[in-house]
């Protein structure tokens, strides 16, 4: 009953939210309550034991547990977001149905078939985001917000077509892997790349995310980077341990080659994504393709196939799920309207908006590994477990990780610290028939919203504690590893 | 029976393929993919591991195949119903001067570039060409890399996926490319149908539903490309 509620309750209360869109409020109240018992449905779900439905079986582990845990508090804090940071009409319902929809992605990881139609169905759903307009809005959609959408369809929907082959051929190999004539594990390896590639923003797969980072509404972009991404990097390590790790698609004695491609494709992705960060000049741009860099980081981490890799790669992904909602939730507010005209590049955005530039500041710290924050734990167990590879590895991972925080450091020069542009000019004489419409008006600058600077203040602060003290989500990322059984003896 | 009579399905496939591949007519592309899923469903109602389990007046059929079909075909007449209407009502009175003033630009810029289409063999020069990659790759494919139980399966899922791909890759409008989708999902519908070791009813289900919800998902963006630009061509969406 537990697994009904928690895959129809979102989906319901989201075709409710949609007949009653235009009351955003009431709408981002009623949201933000389905996900809040969704929390309460999650922690009374028993670990570990199966159950079926229509011939499928649907799971909980702790792996899962964590996520999706984690996945409903983002979806909770960016629909509490979306209060002041503008959205389109129908991103609540959207994002309720997204939450449903990773949420049995989550229980049905071990049906690889159902799990791979149902993230290209969360794709789909997804472009209606990235679409959508804000409620009674005058404007059309924009040209490159179109062509961002389609590109994000095309490109899921491949991917989710190569995933489901790769599971086809591998399911259709099983009985008898030895004898088929040409053993598939080559042409399963190179679907699983193409597919994931373009899931996780591989190079050279990865050019959906700037844009997607650029074009569409902040909160949106959190969904699809924080929540469905990382369901499809956990989908890929269920993978590995049920499917390409038990039939030598990678890590078996045959296909040491497989495993370095992976290595070579993580190592690639950093670097290409902190080199293009550093060519950038929009703010959003920039993030998008750090986040790219993150994303080669993590799977260097897993293709390393090693505890500290794994482990090292999971807490990274966990990270990036709060970063980027900091990130995108400093975005939101710092491309607040100021009275000037929209073309107008301000260069001290901290100055303005010191909260919103504070968090931008502490996510790109946090995204890219630097104490005291969040991602300095994790990226200490990848640096480590690349040192263990070999000092190469190390000294490439190192490089992108300096050329990421010059980008940062760039960014920052260019957009945060500039001097401030709000000073006050001395007050003119007031001559002789001078009269008040002669003078200009003052400009009214109005502080940022309580409510959202206290929401950055609080995922900056949980960054800052877990960087401090990291010991308890490491300790159940390490329980939560314990039970995956493709480590490789280093 | 002939031999040609054994090989229709396949045939049609493969023939229904190429025309969608190689016309820009949406009235010509629309009716081969109904042939296409057509031809999809004979081709594996003949297949033995498809049992017929349904009674229609004295024809025996599959479920699989009969949903595969009005699946098909309600994706279909998706894509054809929006290439009929090709536009999103938007209330102008509700835009403002700005975004009127563009849609009047873009209408202008549309009927200029329709004015200026006839007919040009050139346009059909990389369509064909990929069209006989396809073609000796699907040929060659299920020798060098065989996979189903016989040759004419691996033919038609390794020819549904290709000419998906390149139908995509030699689109001038978005609705070619959802063709494209559409013939992809087709190619691991038969693939899983004739080659996994234990077809289940729920992932097949749910392909339907993901080809329904593609088409629809095509239809709602070329209402918003009409809407912004006044034609469906792409080469429109990515001027600068």
């Amino acid at each position: 009953m537990i697994y009904l509620l928690l895959i129809f309750f979102p989906i319901a209360m989201g075709a409710g939210c949609f007949v009653l869109r235009t009351q955003t409020r009431l709408v981002i109240a009623a949201a933000v309550a389905t996900v809040l018992a969704q929390i309460a449905l999650v922690l009374q779900l028993p670990l570990d034991q199966p159950a079926r439905l229509l011939g499928l079986t649907l799971t909980l582990d702790p792996l899962g547990r964590l996520f999706l845990l984690t996945f409903l508090a983002v979806g909770a804090l960016a629909l509490l977001a979306t209060w002041r940071i503008p959205h389109g009409e129908n991103f609540v319902p959207i994002a309720l149905m997204l939450l449903g929809m990773t949420s049995t992605t989550l229980l049905l990881l071990q049906e690889p078939f159902v799990a791979s139609l149902l993230l290209i169905s969360t794709g789909l759903l997804a472009v209606l985001a990235i679409v959508d307009l804000p409620t009674a809005s005058s404007a059309l959609v924009g040209r490159a917000t179109l062509a961002t959408a389609l590109k994000y369809l095309v490109l899921m929907l491949i991917a989710g077509v190569m995933m489901y082959m790769g599971f086809v051929l591998v399911n259709a190999a099983q009985p008898n892997l030895a004898n088929t004539r040409i053993s598939p594990t080559h042409l399963v390896l190179a679907l699983a790349v193409v597919g994931f590639g373009l899931r996780l923003a591989i190079v050279p797969f990865h050019s959906w995310l700037p844009d997607l980072a650029e074009d569409a509404a902040p909160m949106v972009s959190v969904l699809v980077v924080a929540v469905v991404n990382v369901t499809s990097l956990l989908f890929l390590i269920v993978s590995f341990q049920l499917v390409f790790y038990p039939f030598e698609v990678v890590g078996g004695p045959d296909n040491q080659r497989g495993m370095q491609l992976l290595l070579a494709l993580g190592i690639i992705t950093a670097l290409l994504g902190a080199l293009l960060a550093l060519a950038q000049t929009s703010i959003r741009r920039t993030i998008g393709y750090l986040v790219v860099y993150d994303a080669g980081m993590v799977l260097f981490g897993l293709a390393t196939m090693d505890k500290v890799g794994v482990t090292g790669a999971l807490f990274e992904a966990w990270n990036q799920t709060i970063v980027v909602l900091l990130l995108f939730v400093s975005i939101g507010l710092l491309e607040r309207p100021d009275g000037r005209p929209a073309n107008v590049l301000r260069h001290d955005l901290l100055w303005r908006w010191p909260v919103a530039g504070t968090g931008l500041l502490g996510g790109g710290l946090a995204l890219l590994g630097l104490p005291p924050f969040n991602g300095f734990a994790s990226k200490l167990l990848l640096y480590e477990a690349a040192a263990r590879k070999g000092g190469l590895y190390l000294v490439l991972l190192l490089l992108a990780s300096a050329l990421a925080l010059l980008a940062l450091v760039r960014l920052a020069r260019e957009r945060l610290f500039g001097s401030s542009e709000e000073q006050r000019v001395d007050e003119a004489p007031v001559l002789l028939g001078t009269t008040d419409l002669d003078r200009p008006a003052d400009r009214r600058l109005d502080p940022e919203p309580r409510g959202m600077a206290l929401l950055t203040a609080l995922l900056l602060a949980v960054c800052l504690a877990i960087g401090l003290y990291p010991q308890p989500l490491l300790s159940t990322i390490n329980e939560v590893s314990r039970g995956l059984t493709f480590f490789q003896p280093f | 029976m002939t031999i040609l009579a054994q090989n229709l399905p396949v045939l049609l496939v493969a023939f229904s393929g190429a025309l969608i591949l190689l016309l820009r007519d949406w009235r010509i592309t629309f009716s081969a993919l109904l042939l296409n899923y057509v031809g999809v469903a004979l081709f594996l109602a003949r297949q033995q591991f498809i049992q017929p389990d349904l009674q229609l007046g004295g024809l025996a059929l599959s479920t699989t195949v009969l949903v595969k079909l009005i699946t098909g075909a309600a994706a279909t007449a998706i894509l054809a119903i929006t290439a009929l209407t090709f536009s999103r009502e938007y209330n102008q009175e509700d835009l403002d001067e700005f975004s009127l003033a563009e849609l009047r630009r873009a209408a202008r810029r549309a009927q200029r570039q329709r004015a200026a289409e006839p007919f040009r063999a050139s346009d059909y020069f990389i369509p064909f060409w990929t069209l006989m990659l396809a073609t000796l790759a699907s040929v060659a494919l299920p020798r060098l890399y065989p996979i189903g139980a016989d040759y004419s399966i691996d033919f038609v899922w390794y020819w549904l996926g290709l000419i998906g791909l390149f139908t995509m890759v030699v689109a001038g409008d978005i609705l070619k490319v959802g063709l494209g989708l559409l013939l992809c999902i087709g190619s691991i519908d038969v693939l899983y149908t004739a080659i996994s070791s234990s077809v289940q009813v729920f992932p097949l289900a749910l392909l339907g539903l993901v080809e329904i919800v593609l088409a629809l998902s095509i239809a709602y963006l070329s209402g918003l490309l009409y809407g912004r630009l006044k034609t469906l061509e792409l080469n429109e969406l990515y001027k600068r």
